[in-house]
């Protein structure tokens, strides 16, 4: 596994300091080896840290206290667009993202990571050029190369994005001022997360997606929450339809027309219709890389692509394309590289979506419980019947487990409503567990606190599975398309 | 971060800085240009300037445009009340920096084409230079003034653009961010004038680049100038002293238009200033801003002529 040849030798090198390469790069440190981080940004951190997971966070949190008036029920009435501050908003929002940036930077420079400014491209399977921003190159070697260069905005062949009238997720960070409407293509994460923070500002705002229902890989009682909240905040979602074509006006409206005929105008447009992998100038063909039928590398389980040598983690790789499960793809791939036991591979992993509500996830939903194991027992527990909901004001939330059908075993956890994507990390830990339901039962919460949820959600199950002549088999229930990402990288070689 | 370098000699500098007001002139400059610049700076720093009214229909235009609710009719009428205005906004909107399809007669024409926020600028820019006029003699002077400033205009927006800035302010940064140059052009023949000597072109030019982003900000106060207007002509030399990001943007563009209008975007030391640097432009984003140079420059033509 080692590298000749010309250039600076390093035992790994990294190409992106995002989620997956800094992880990547501290593991590789953390195991002794000589490594250096190559990143196309003066700062580190990626696009997760200036224009994606940070940034999108915190505007949601420093909307949720600037709107959000829940002791003082009827205060949010009335609320313009004009009223927010977004340009304070989206200050706040540097000092979040270069704090995060600092504190990545200091975590590389105390494992004595090299961190190089500039482009990488691949000279052969060992052998990397970096482009400096003034032109100058440096070529290295590694033994082992970590490709963690992310994704950006995907742009539409039928949509002009000028990043002032028609934004992408990059772009709206740029507001200085709240639109009083706004069109959202997508139905995704990144256009639930916006559309349902803008809503929440003031702003109308309409979704647009060819689903039927937006967040469709979740629950549909989830999803059902999120979009009540959602047009009670004044959002409209126009679902199993699409915008063939958007145009400007000139005079300060964005056309959008969709296939049913309809055309919605709105101040602005976002598009959030998907990412696509940072590919471009790698050279990928030099080092006998290329990209799957989806546009992205092509990985096995060990995020290891068909270069023994060369591994791949992160949004380049495809779906999930969480910050979280990127990082845990960028240490198992350093692991496996050196030979490290990167221990058990995670069975599962949680989804957290910031929206208003935000929205958690963990293993398998109702329809998918159906399938796998020919039933399920489903017990829930609204916010409003939690005391600590009721303190806050925050009651429109639920959290729904799923047992399988003698009502014993977990399968999953779902939540929706304040502290949702903390609140899943306790279910996270009892499937990890394989703890049964009834320890929710046996155990003694927090009083008052959200996670008393799941005690009462746990009893509800209890009180079917006394019924058990009254199972909870919804058939009704579609079924949810198989989850994504729980394992490893996620993308097996050859999977589609 | 580095420090912003002085811009080659010969050049109009991009930006100055925003706190030098030295009682004190240059060791090269002329006794009265001197004596010129001590006097002027003592009153820039007590706020004890002649400061021009902003032009009515400047105002309006602005008000127009700064309204979340701005639509086309609202700065149609505006237009209408001011035919010399009307006329040089119909000549730039036929320039061909905007390319339209077929000739362009009409006010709503211009505005659809255009857009209201772009007409609302040009419409700024035109009622701004009618306002802030000087000597005949130093008209050539104000052109140029003037051609940098919609030069950095148009440079602005697209590097907003580029960096997913924001874009709708970029444009009005660029354009005012050197505001103060007519004022202190003015103010200084007329000192000159009052002390019966003439200012050597050289002189004249030093002291309005050094003293101009005082003075203008003086005058973006006085006019209620959007804060980020504000902040470009203030830190725009110094941009460093703040998080916003226009005066940074400022920067990079009146240094592409310094070069633009000047030697040439391909002339040697375009990047030799520190801002390339600071907001991590490689070549290949240089060439993209540099590839608008024509639509810059027939907007710089337009607005400057």
């Amino acid at each position: 596994m080692s590298a000749a040849g010309g250039g600076e030798h390093f035992d790994l090198a990294v190409i992106g300091s995002g989620p997956a390469g800094q992880k990547a790069a501290v593991q590789g440190a953390k195991a002794g080896r000589r490594v250096a981080v190559v990143e196309r940004d003066a700062a580190v951190g990626g696009a997760c840290v200036r224009r994606g997971t940070i940034p999108s966070k915190a505007l949601r949190e420093a909307a949720v206290r600037r709107v959000d008036r829940r002791f003082w029920p009827g205060a949010t009435d009335g609320i313009a667009p004009e009223d927010v501050e977004i340009g304070r908003l989206m200050r706040q929002l540097d000092r979040v993202v270069d704090a995060h940036s600092l504190y990545m930077q200091r975590q590389l420079d105390r494992n004595e990571v090299v961190r190089l400014h500039g482009k990488a491209r691949f000279a052969s399977p060992h052998e990397l050029i970096v482009r400096a921003r003034d032109g100058s190159e440096r070529r290295l070697r590694a033994d082992v190369i970590v490709i963690a260069t992310g994704s950006r905005p995907r742009a539409p062949s039928h949509v002009a994005i000028d990043h002032e009238n028609v934004l992408d997720s990059d772009s709206i960070l740029s507001l200085t001022y709240l639109p009083r409407s706004l069109t959202v293509l997508g139905g995704g994460v990144i256009a639930s997360e916006y559309a349902s923070v803008l809503a929440k500002l003031g702003v109308a705002v309409t979704m647009v997606d060819e689903s039927d229902r937006p967040l469709r890989f979740l629950d549909r009682e989830v999803t059902e929450r999120f979009l009540a909240d959602f047009e009670a905040s004044g959002g409209r979602y126009l679902g199993s339809r699409r915008a063939h074509r958007v145009s400007f006006d000139g005079v300060g409206t964005v056309h959008a027309e969709l296939t049913d005929g309809d055309t919605l105008a709105s101040d602005k447009l976002l598009v959030a219709l998907g990412r696509v992998a940072n590919v471009e100038g790698l050279d990928l063909a030099a080092a006998g890389l290329a990209l799957n039928e989806r546009g992205v590398i092509p990985v096995d389980a060990s995020c290891r692509t068909i270069q023994p040598h060369i591994y791949a983690a992160g949004d380049v790789i495809g779906p999930p394309a969480l910050a979280a499960t990127s990082m845990e793809q960028g240490r198992r791939a350093v692991c496996h590289a050196f030979g490290i036991p990167p221990g058990h591979p995670p069975e599962l992993s949680p989804i957290g979506i910031y929206t208003i509500p935000e929205i958690a996830s963990v293993g398998i939903d109702q329809s998918e419980a159906v399938r796998r194991h020919g039933g399920a027992l489903v017990g829930r527990a609204r916010f409003d019947e939690v005391a600590r909901g009721q303190i806050s004001g925050a009651t429109s939330g639920f959290l729904k487990l799923v047992a399988d059908a003698r009502g014993e075993r977990l399968l999953g956890a779902h939540v929706v409503g304040e502290g949702a994507t903390e609140l899943i990390h306790v279910a996270q830990m009892a499937l990890v567990a394989h703890l049964p339901v009834d320890a929710f039962i046996e155990n003694i919460f927090n009083f008052p606190t959200f996670a008393e949820a799941y005690r009462v959600a746990a009893l509800d199950i209890a009180g079917r599975r006394a019924r058990r002549d009254e199972p909870d088999l919804d058939a009704a229930v579609e079924r949810a398309p198989a989850r994504v990402g729980v394992r490893g990288c996620g993308t097996a070689l050859g999977e589609p | 971060m580095s420090t912003p370098t002085a811009e080659a000699p010969g050049l109009a500098p991009a930006c100055e800085p925003a706190t030098v007001v030295r009682p004190s002139g240059p060791a090269d400059g002329s006794e009265a240009a001197t004596g010129i610049r001590t006097t002027l700076a003592e009153r820039l720093q007590s706020g004890d300037v002649d400061l021009p009214q902003l032009p009515e229909a400047a105002a309006e235009v602005l008000a127009a445009t700064q309204d979340v609710d701005a639509d086309a009719r609202r700065l149609v009428a505006l237009l209408d009340r001011d035919p010399a205005l009307a006329s040089h906004l119909l000549r730039v909107a036929n320039a061909p920096a905007y390319a339209p399809r077929s000739a362009i007669v009409s006010l709503r024409q211009a505005v659809t084409h255009l857009g209201v926020r772009t007409v609302g600028e040009l419409a700024l820019a035109a009622s701004l230079r009618s306002g802030l006029v000087v000597d005949a003699r130093h008209a050539g002077d104000l052109r140029a003034i003037w051609a940098h400033a919609a030069a950095s205009g148009g440079f602005a927006r697209e590097a907003a653009r580029l960096l997913r800035a924001p874009v709708e302010a970029a444009f009005l940064c660029g354009l005012l961010h050197t505001i103060g140059k007519p004022v202190v052009l003015r103010a200084s023949l007329e000192l000159a004038k009052e002390a019966g000597v003439a200012l050597p072109p050289d002189d004249l030019r030093a002291l309005v680049d050094e003293l101009h982003a005082p003075a203008g900000r003086l005058l973006a106060t006085s006019w209620k100038l959007p804060a980020a207007v504000v902040a470009a002509i203030a830190t725009c030399a110094a941009y460093q002293r703040t998080d916003e990001p226009e005066p940074m943007i400022t920067a990079l563009a009146a240094r592409l238009a310094t070069f633009l209008l000047g030697p040439g975007l391909e002339a040697d030391g375009l990047l030799d200033h520190p801002v390339f640097a600071d907001l991590n432009l490689y070549p290949e984003d240089v060439a993209g801003l540099v590839a608008k140079a024509d639509a810059v420059r027939g907007l710089a033509d337009a607005c400057a002529g």
